[in-house]
């Protein structure tokens, strides 16, 4: 994790390197190197970001053209009181809660058995990674099979251990968030063990060497060396994972399409459902609103974090 | 899995044909573009050309039992256009997710020729402005006028005065009975059919004797992880009330359900589900297992579901309207019928469109075989449709149809339904108090009403 | 739609490899229980693919009876995957998925570069605003944005295109600064000898700078195929179209008419997977120091 520093070290090494030629030389080619790049990014990031915050305040329909009545607030207040957009909130939040812890400690634990492993690193790679890099449908249709109520291969398995009538894991709303849960640890562990096998890199050999003349186990190494040397990637882990929670869609709409009931609709299957099965384009907006709002929040946490760890490594 | 390119005659040309498309956008897209036909996905997807021209492209939402009948009668029409090609059909997932993609296509300007729709949810697309209205003059290019179909249900898909469907049928919520147990129960004539049901105590005797009969449940009717088969079964029973008004007016804006009367038929489902006279909590396919199974004497669900009923060895079954335990008869119902999602069409277009849709009208008898009762008279008239069994004995309930009230946010599978259904649904569990549910049916319900109509 | 960013390795960094400690007894059972340890993981983890592919390689008619029937059968048939290619609908969907990854790829790769040149090697007026924008840019969720894209494509008539699918997706900005960091640590006397034989920029960034980057641009180009190819909220929405749909919104929204079809549906979902498992075996270590150095993720 050395490379996060394009800002500062970013600036620094162009001032380095430039030598004699004044500091904006290249205006015109420059502006014409980033040109097609700031274009698609105007059009497709900056200009729909400004049009959601507006309509969010507009009865802006996805039938007809233009904003629509002005809503003042409404649209917000309508989401902020509504009991199925705080469901949906703590839907997204159970989502995360399911999911980061097995993902954080179950990718470290491979990556530190795998990296220990001299043979069959491929064969490793090709278990835990082949799976993040398939299409959540793929996933989804795979997993809701496994999941099949009565005579799937999860039912099966539990009849063999004895449970007679196993309960259909995705038809419980007990339970069908956890089996997208699983699902989702099943299909995304390979990325975070690939940034925990790459953190391990970094840890210079000479530290277990070192440990190890000293008489220390494995286990000490694991507990003094490789947890605290691999803080910053647990916490980038960690973060990302949030994030990526909050932004959950696919397997809930492939998987449950929100239910049983509304038992795992999340914030983004809120979103597009008001959007375009009920056409209301500008609530959509406004519920859209509040999640960048918290998702930038979160990401500027992480960037505290960070620095705060650069300033203290 | 019909929507194939359309010249090539034979199959596996088609398939290498496609794959040799494959290798060459991969060598170069140019040369792809040029060659691929005009109405090729590869023009319509880099040019934004139409697809398919030629051809009806048809959109459903038809799975299970439904789905195989509605197979053999595409298969049929492509027989007498004696062209393979001539229709270009694809099914999804039923509910919100089938209409969302019918809008959203309409709106992206690359709708189906003909789609099927509910007819309470068609009046939505049709407010929305992403529907053709049907004229006469269209009905008439293929031989048929507005008096071939059933009137009540002519009459429903009205919008603002103008039709704007072509209905195919009714589905009304229907009574199934198990035969054996009702014959043990006796509660069957001569013939071995279901004796006349008609008010409280004749209905609540019956569903004691067959409580007795099944040593568990009288009736079975979903209620868990389900929400529109507690809405049928309540709309069911309260429109059967003297009084009974529409449980939302004004396109929605208003909600004007009756309360006391709503009341009364809560409790009186909390009453038989507390009496064990009627399942507690059973989801949709226990509900279906308690009556083949003969836990329970009947079960109420929408006439589809006879083609599974059919396939369960040694079940011998009836059914019949959903008796009248009130005032008047009344059942749940909804009907399937096609629209013409809004585009610019050519005079061929819509006579190819409306030959597609007079086709399946033909085709009702194989529709009905699947449950549906026809919309289209000469089927419904005919000698041949009553003499279906069981079919024509509940024929009679598409004539007391009740159809969801009309708003942007009801109709089958809608979050109206949504709502109220799971309110009901609770009730009849006993997890919630009709007074609760009311109030919780009414806050929800009130927030989409003050919402404004964004079709 | 590249969401997240990260830290990582730089993108050549060599594989995984075990550290090398002083080999005593303890030290030598430990890794071997490690892997013993690692490899219950991942059969375990192969479980679902494998039970995947097994389905596959039966009949709807087996399948359909559950578990055991599917266990038991010894007689694979590629019966489903013969339906599912005769049938038309997935090669549509193939030319959708590959067409659209593919333009996007292209455009990513060569407008992302650019600006990462112009970010790295070159002065103007403008500079820092432009990274704290891009950095901006960076965090702004692309999937909260579905529904006014979704207006905005309307707007222009291009819904139901392969370029609603395609244009949206172009501005990863993450590529941005991967190019820009891959460029900082390219020696700059290449560049100046260049400059004094009188090349321009545009000839130094084609054929100094490019050559030397194909190592990114490869591992950017696989990266932005895949994260494309396996979107789905997108298209989902912006192509309604059967014909047009790219492959994970086919599989997620057409059904086939005939009840439950597992082994059509297992087929069409391993199908669906194949291009990038063949891409996997091919670039794998590319894939992997990728993913490691960017932390792109769908």
């Amino acid at each position: 994790m050395s490379t996060q520093t394009t800002t500062s070290a970013g600036a620094v090494s162009l001032a380095a390197r430039g030598g004699a030629r004044p500091r904006y030389a290249d205006n015109k080619p420059a502006w014409l190197f980033l040109a097609p790049f700031v274009l698609f990014f105007a059009l497709f990031l900056v200009v729909p970001t400004i049009y959601m915050a507006i309509s969010s305040f507009f009865n802006t329909s996805i039938a007809k053209s233009g904003l629509g009545s002005f809503a003042g607030f409404a649209n917000y207040q309508e989401m902020l009181t509504k009991r199925e957009f705080w469901d949906d909130m703590w839907h997204t939040l159970q989502f995360t809660l399911y999911t980061v812890p097995p993902l954080v400690v179950l990718a470290f634990v491979f990556a530190v058995l795998a990296n220990r492993v001299r043979r069959g690193q491929w064969f490793f790679r090709l278990a835990f990674f082949v799976p993040f890099i398939l299409p959540s449908a793929t996933i989804s249709l795979i997993w809701v099979f496994i999941y099949a109520p009565g005579n799937g291969l999860f039912a099966q398995i539990q009849t063999w251990l004895g449970n007679a009538a196993p309960t259909p894991v995705l038809a419980d709303p007990k339970t069908a968030m956890v089996g997208v849960a699983i699902a989702t640890l099943w299909w995304t562990i390979g990325f975070n063990f690939i940034l925990y096998l790459a953190g391990l890199q970094d840890i210079p050999r000479e530290l277990y060497e070192a440990a190890a003349i000293d008489g220390t186990t494995p286990w000490q190494q694991i507990r003094y060396i490789t947890i605290p040397l691999l803080s910053r990637t647990t916490s980038l882990i960690i973060v990302l994972q949030i994030i990526a929670s909050l932004k959950i869609f696919d397997q809930v709409y492939l998987m449950t399409s929100g239910g049983p009931g509304t038992s795992t609709q999340t914030a983004i299957g809120l979103i597009t459902n008001t959007a375009f099965t009920d056409f209301r384009s500008g609530a959509a907006s406004a519920a859209a609103v509040l999640l960048f709002i918290v998702i930038l929040a979160i990401a500027a946490i992480r960037q505290l974090i960070e620095r705060n760890q650069e300033r203290t490594a | 899995m019909n929507s194939h390119p359309p010249t090539p005659p034979a199959r596996g040309v088609l398939s290498r044909r496609n794959l040799l498309r494959g290798g060459l956008a991969a060598g170069g897209l140019g040369l792809v573009a040029a060659t691929a036909g005009c109405g090729s996905p590869l023009a319509a997807g880099l040019a934004g050309s139409q697809l398919d021209p030629g051809t009806v492209t048809f959109w459903n939402l038809f799975g299970g039992g439904d789905g195989a009948r509605l197979q053999t009668m595409l298969d049929e029409y492509r027989q007498q256009q004696s062209r393979p090609d001539s229709l270009v059909a694809a099914t999804f997932a039923w509910g919100n997710p089938y209409y969302t993609k019918v809008s959203l296509a309409t709106i992206g300007d690359q709708p189906p020729d003909v789609a099927v729709a509910h007819l309470t949810r068609a009046a939505n697309l049709a407010q929305a402005g992403l529907l053709t209205p049907i004229t006469e003059d269209m009905l008439s290019t293929v031989g048929l006028t507005s008096a071939d179909f059933n009137q009540k249900v002519w009459a429903a898909q009205k919008v603002n005065d103008q039709d704007w469907t072509v209905p195919l049928d009714t589905h009304p919520f229907v009574m199934f009975y198990n035969v054996d147990v009702c014959q043990k129960a006796g509660l069957l004539d001569g013939e071995g059919k279901l004796k006349p049901i008609q008010g409280v105590e004749e209905w609540e005797a019956a569903l004691k004797a067959a409580k007795q009969a099944t040593g568990g449940l009288g009736l079975s009717v979903a209620n868990v992880n389900e929400f529109a088969t507690p809405w049928r079964f309540f709309q069911t029973l309260y429109s059967q009330q003297e009084g009974a008004t529409d449980f939302l007016s004004d396109g929605g804006t208003k909600i004007t359900f009756n309360e006391d009367l709503t009341a009364k038929t809560l409790e009186y489902i909390q009453k038989l589900a507390n009496d064990g006279l009627i399942s507690k909590a059973a989801d949709y396919a226990g509900s279906q297992t308690d009556m083949f199974t003969g836990k329970s004497a009947f079960y109420l669900q929408g006439e589809w579901e006879i083609t599974t009923a059919q396939g369960i060895k040694d079940l011998k079954f009836g059914m019949v309207p959903v008796p009248t335990v009130f005032d008047k008869p009344a059942a749940q119902a909804d009907s399937h019928t096609f629209v013409l999602p809004k585009m610019e069409r050519s005079p061929e277009q819509v006579q190819r469109a409306m030959g597609f849709i007079k086709s399946m009208l033909d085709q009702s008898m194989t529709w009905a075989a699947g449950g549906h009762v026809p919309a289209y008279l000469p089927t419904l008239d005919s000698d041949e449709y009553k003499a279906l069994e069981p079919q024509a004995d509940y024929a009679s309930a598409a004539d007391v149809a009740v159809y969801d009230a009309p708003a942007w946010y009801s109709g089958s599978g809608s979050n109206f339904e949504n709502i109220v259904g799971a309110q009901i649904g609770l009730v009849q569990q006993g997890l919630s108090s009709p007074s609760a549910a009311i109030s919780s049916i009414r806050s929800q319900l009130q927030s989409y009403a003050s919402t404004a109509n964004p079709l | 739609m590249a969401t997240t960013t990260g830290s990582g390795i730089s993108a050549a960094a060599p594989p995984a490899r075990a550290p090398r400690t002083p080999s005593g007894n303890s030290t030598r059972t430990f890794n071997i229980v490690c892997g013993v340890v690692l490899g219950v993981f991942a059969v375990v983890w192969l479980i679902p693919s494998l039970w995947a592919i097994k389905t596959s390689f039966t009949t709807n008619a087996v399948s359909a009876l559950g578990t055991p029937a599917i266990l038991k059968d010894t007689s694979p048939t590629l019966a489903s995957y013969l339906a599912l290619l005769e049938g038309g609908d997935i090669w549509n969907w193939y030319l959708a998925s590959f067409l659209t990854s593919a333009i996007t790829v292209v455009l990513t790769v060569v407008f992302a570069s650019m600006a990462g040149y112009a970010l790295s090697r070159l002065r103007f007026r403008g500079r820092n605003v432009v990274f704290g924008v891009m950095l901006l840019g960076i965090m702004i969720p692309g999937q909260v944005l579905i529904v006014p894209i979704f207006e905005g494509l309307g707007a222009v008539h291009l819904l139901n295109t392969y370029w609603a699918v395609i244009l949206p997706q172009v501005p990863a900005v993450i590529a941005v600064f991967v190019f820009k960091q891959f460029f900082d640590g390219l020696p700059v006397e290449l560049e100046e000898a260049a400059r004094l034989d009188g090349a321009g920029y545009w000839r130094i960034y084609r054929s100094v700078i490019m050559p030397l980057s194909k190592p990114v641009i490869s591992a950017m180009g696989i990266l932005t195929f895949v994260n494309v190819w396996n979107n789905l909220l997108l298209p989902l929405f912006v192509v309604s179209n059967p014909k047009l749909m790219t492959i994970p919104v086919g599989l997620a929204t057409v059904q086939g008419s005939f009840g439950q079809r597992y082994s059509d549906i297992q087929a069409s979902s391993l199908l669906g997977a194949l291009p990038l498992v063949i891409l996997f075996l091919i670039f794998q270590r590319r894939i992997v120091e990728g993913v490691a150095g960017t932390g792109l993720k769908g």
